[in-house]
């Protein structure tokens, strides 16, 4: 403090307290309206870095749970289709039993071989089952189909497939893809072919006791395939609320970041204001006084 | 000891009382001028005559209240704050171009990546390739503005430079003036106060300006030196400061920035040297180093950036929608000029091989942000735009302390200076009193010297 203080020093040393008061109380009602602590880089260098980098983590996060949701679709509608595939394949297997033996006559195995061809149709048409335009047992292709027709002249199972060799990954986490096609060759071939094998026999009069080994096969080789993409999708469904809760952590940690403490911006505001006031209220009167009031020339 | 004595006495007393209720009124007249020190007029008994008696009062000077250490402090405060206020107007205004929230170059970076990864889901959607082609303009075009906007701040740098030369430019003819006024008052013996304060005032003008040194003279006129001993004003010779393109030093806009010196008489230009500080001082440092650096590290996320996302599309197992290898997603030379090279959504190569259904080159690329770069210190994209964001916030957090930690000096320096030199209407006002009762006394004097006289006279009669 100076020794000799005269009227500017006191003017001086108001204007600059109510100056400051009022630049802090712009500043309180700015955080208040903007709810934010952080309203520009200077506010907290530091955080304007973290709070970049967690927004870009949400949207990381955001993309990755886009991923899942399109490996979830695609593997709910291939388990669908492979529980209706081995339905099938019960149903042929059935047939084939029903008529295996000297009981059957061979009109009634060529009566049964005109199912046994709609059997087949349909687990072609299973087959080529698309999500959104995308072949999923070829790799979620939109070109397609997965497999040739039954009808295409030259039609072998062991040939229907066309689609891609590779399978579909979508990637999950940074280091994580998750498998989420299987190539529709390696899953029905034994099927179509188990299935053809039965047609073929019954359409030529003959006992199909001998395709038994071969349905059975099949079906084992869909049930595991199923079991295979039921174990990727609860994978996917982790992941899922991995995700879930990867993002509500970013969300807090930016909210700690970013977010006035609206208490302590509160009080801080009417501890400002306070201030003002009683600055404003002895500096009035301060600066009122003069000698001129008390003086007669 | 003669009759007529007393009356030269209170002849002597009233004009002393009428030049201290003079100066008294100067005071009160310059309560709100800058730079003013308040005078005091300072009283002596006159000599007394061959017999010993008083001869009265005199008013034998009149002096300014000063303190000279002050005065010096004052202008180092000065150019600090020049320098400090300079800063936080231009750094304020460079954070602005990195802001916090969902804006911004690192926002920008993140949307591009998620969007890679949208094309690893669904490579041979349209809509998701428009999508990332989209984000790739979004982020070429927040790069560009975040550098155009340093260009832009660097060359405002360059152009108050000018300005502030020829703010000196006038500071420094104003004192050469007055320096010659006051060496002209000195030696006609008349007092140069009110000259010697507006020196006082100018010298700290220029002193926001740049950093000086201020040398006083016997014959009461100031020399001026720069920081770096450079002359600006010797005695009554100013030297002028002057700004001129310089070839050699070409600025981020691509234009030559200007150089800034002294004006030799041939036309040349001797740059300054040395720690200038000031305004000029701090512009030159913000102009030549912060925003270059700022620009540089921009650079260097743009073609790290382009160079890896165009390493992926190009690279030669790559495939896009037509089974063509890619071509280079972005183009530019740096950070100011980076764009989307491509228009054609179709040729971004998100398979590798025969099977266009493929996404394991839209994997590739969603991985470059994850990638670490030996030119970025082994940082990942984001990460090393987090330090460039980080760093800037810090240089204007800095900025800002500085301007307010000058600006608390600065007011404790003024008034510590108003303690000594200010002026008080308090003290004037019980001094007008003071000097008012003298005066009235002085008359009184005459009074009685009269009436003695007129008794005198009487006895002739």
């Amino acid at each position: 403090m100076v020794s000799r203080v005269t009227e500017r020093t006191l003017i001086a040393d108001f204007s600059l307290a109510v100056g400051r008061l009022r630049r802090q109380q712009a500043e309180a009602q700015d955080a208040l309206s903007s709810q934010k602590r952080l309203r520009e880089p200077s506010d907290d260098p530091v955080g304007a870095a973290r709070s970049t980098r967690l927004r870009g983590e949400t949207k990381e996060l955001g993309a990755y749970r886009d991923s899942v949701t399109i490996g979830r679709s695609a593997l709910a509608a291939e388990d669908g289709v492979l529980g209706e595939a081995h339905d099938i394949l019960i149903r042929a297997r059935e047939i084939a039993a029903s008529l295996s033996g000297g009981l059957a006559t061979p009109e009634a195995r060529q009566t049964a071989a005109e199912e046994v061809t709609e059997l087949e149709r349909g687990l072609l048409s299973l087959a080529n089952t698309t999500v959104a335009g995308r072949y999923i047992f070829a790799g979620l292709s939109t070109t397609g189909p997965a497999f040739t027709s039954f009808d295409t002249p030259g039609f072998s199972p062991a040939t229907a497939y066309t689609g891609p060799v590779d399978p579909f990954a979508v990637r999950t986490a940074r280091d994580e893809t998750v498998r989420i096609t299987t190539n529709g060759g390696d899953v029905f071939d034994s099927s179509l072919q188990a299935i053809d094998g039965l047609r073929l026999a019954l359409e030529a009069g003959n006992e199909p006791s001998g395709n038994l080994t071969a349905l059975e096969s099949a079906a084992e080789d869909i049930r595991q395939e199923r079991a295979s993409v039921g174990g990727r999708l609860a994978r996917l469904q982790t992941r899922d609320q991995e995700i879930g809760s990867a993002v509500l952590t970013a969300q807090t940690l930016l909210a700690d970041v970013e977010d006035a403490d609206l208490t302590e911006t509160i009080t801080q505001l009417a501890q400002v204001q306070n201030a003002l006031e009683a600055t404003l209220t002895a500096g009035t009167s301060l600066l009122q006084t003069s000698i001129l009031d008390y003086l007669k020339f | 000891m003669a009759i007529f004595a007393p009356l030269t006495v209170g002849r002597q007393a009233l004009l002393a009382s009428e030049r201290a209720i003079g100066v008294t009124g100067h005071n009160i007249s310059n309560v709100n001028t800058p730079g003013y020190s308040r005078q005091t007029p300072v009283l002596h008994a006159t000599r007394p005559d061959y017999q010993g008696f008083g001869t009265g009062v005199e008013v034998a000077d009149v002096v300014r209240s000063v303190d000279g250490f002050l005065d010096a402090r004052m202008r180092t405060s000065a150019s600090s704050l020049g320098g400090a206020t300079t800063g936080r107007q231009l750094l304020d205004r460079l954070q602005a171009l990195f802001p916090v929230g969902d804006l911004g170059v690192g926002n920008a970076l993140a949307e591009f990546f998620a969007s890679a990864n949208g094309l690893a889901d669904s490579p041979q959607d349209l809509a998701v390739r428009n999508e990332l082609l989209e984000a790739g303009h979004t982020l070429a075009s927040q790069i560009r503005s975040a550098a155009g906007g340093l260009a832009t701040l660097q060359r405002e740098a360059d152009q108050r430079l000018g300005q502030a030369a020829f703010d000196a430019n006038a500071i420094l003819q104003n004192l050469a003036q007055l320096n010659r006024e006051v060496v002209a008052a000195s030696r006609g013996g008349r007092g140069a106060n009110d000259l010697l304060d507006q020196r006082q005032q100018a010298l700290s003008e220029l002193a926001k300006q740049l950093s000086i040194q201020v040398v006083e003279e016997a014959d009461g006129g100031v020399n001026v030196f720069a920081a770096s001993g450079q002359g600006l004003l010797i005695g009554t010779d100013a030297a002028t400061l002057t700004t001129e393109l310089d070839p050699t030093h070409i600025g981020l806009d691509g234009n030559p920035l200007s150089k800034i010196g002294i004006a030799t008489r041939d036309g040349g230009v001797i740059s300054l040297s040395g720690d200038i500080g000031g305004t000029i001082g701090k512009l030159l440092g913000l102009r030549d180093t912060t925003f270059p650096d700022d620009a540089a590290a921009l650079d260097l996320l743009a073609t790290n950036l382009r160079d890896a996302v165009n390493a992926v599309q190009t690279n030669a197992a790559g495939r896009d929608l037509d089974g063509n290898v890619g071509v280079a997603f972005f183009g530019g030379t740096g950070a100011a000029d980076l764009d989307v090279a491509i228009t054609d959504p179709r040729t971004i190569a998100a398979a590798q091989g025969a099977n266009l259904a493929d996404n394991s080159n839209a994997i590739a690329l969603a991985g470059v942000a994850q990638q670490t770069f030996p030119a970025l210190n082994g940082a990942t994209l984001d990460e090393f735009f987090g330090s460039l964001h980080a760093r800037i916030g810090q240089e204007a957090r800095r900025a800002e302390d500085a301007a307010t930690i000058e600006e608390n000096v600065s007011a404790a320096l003024a008034a510590q200076r108003e303690a000594v030199s200010g002026v008080s209407l308090d003290e004037e006002f019980t001094n007008l009193i003071r000097y008012q009762r003298a005066f009235q006394a002085a008359s009184q004097i005459i009074n009685v010297s009269n009436i003695l006289l007129d008794d005198l006279i009487g006895l002739v009669r």
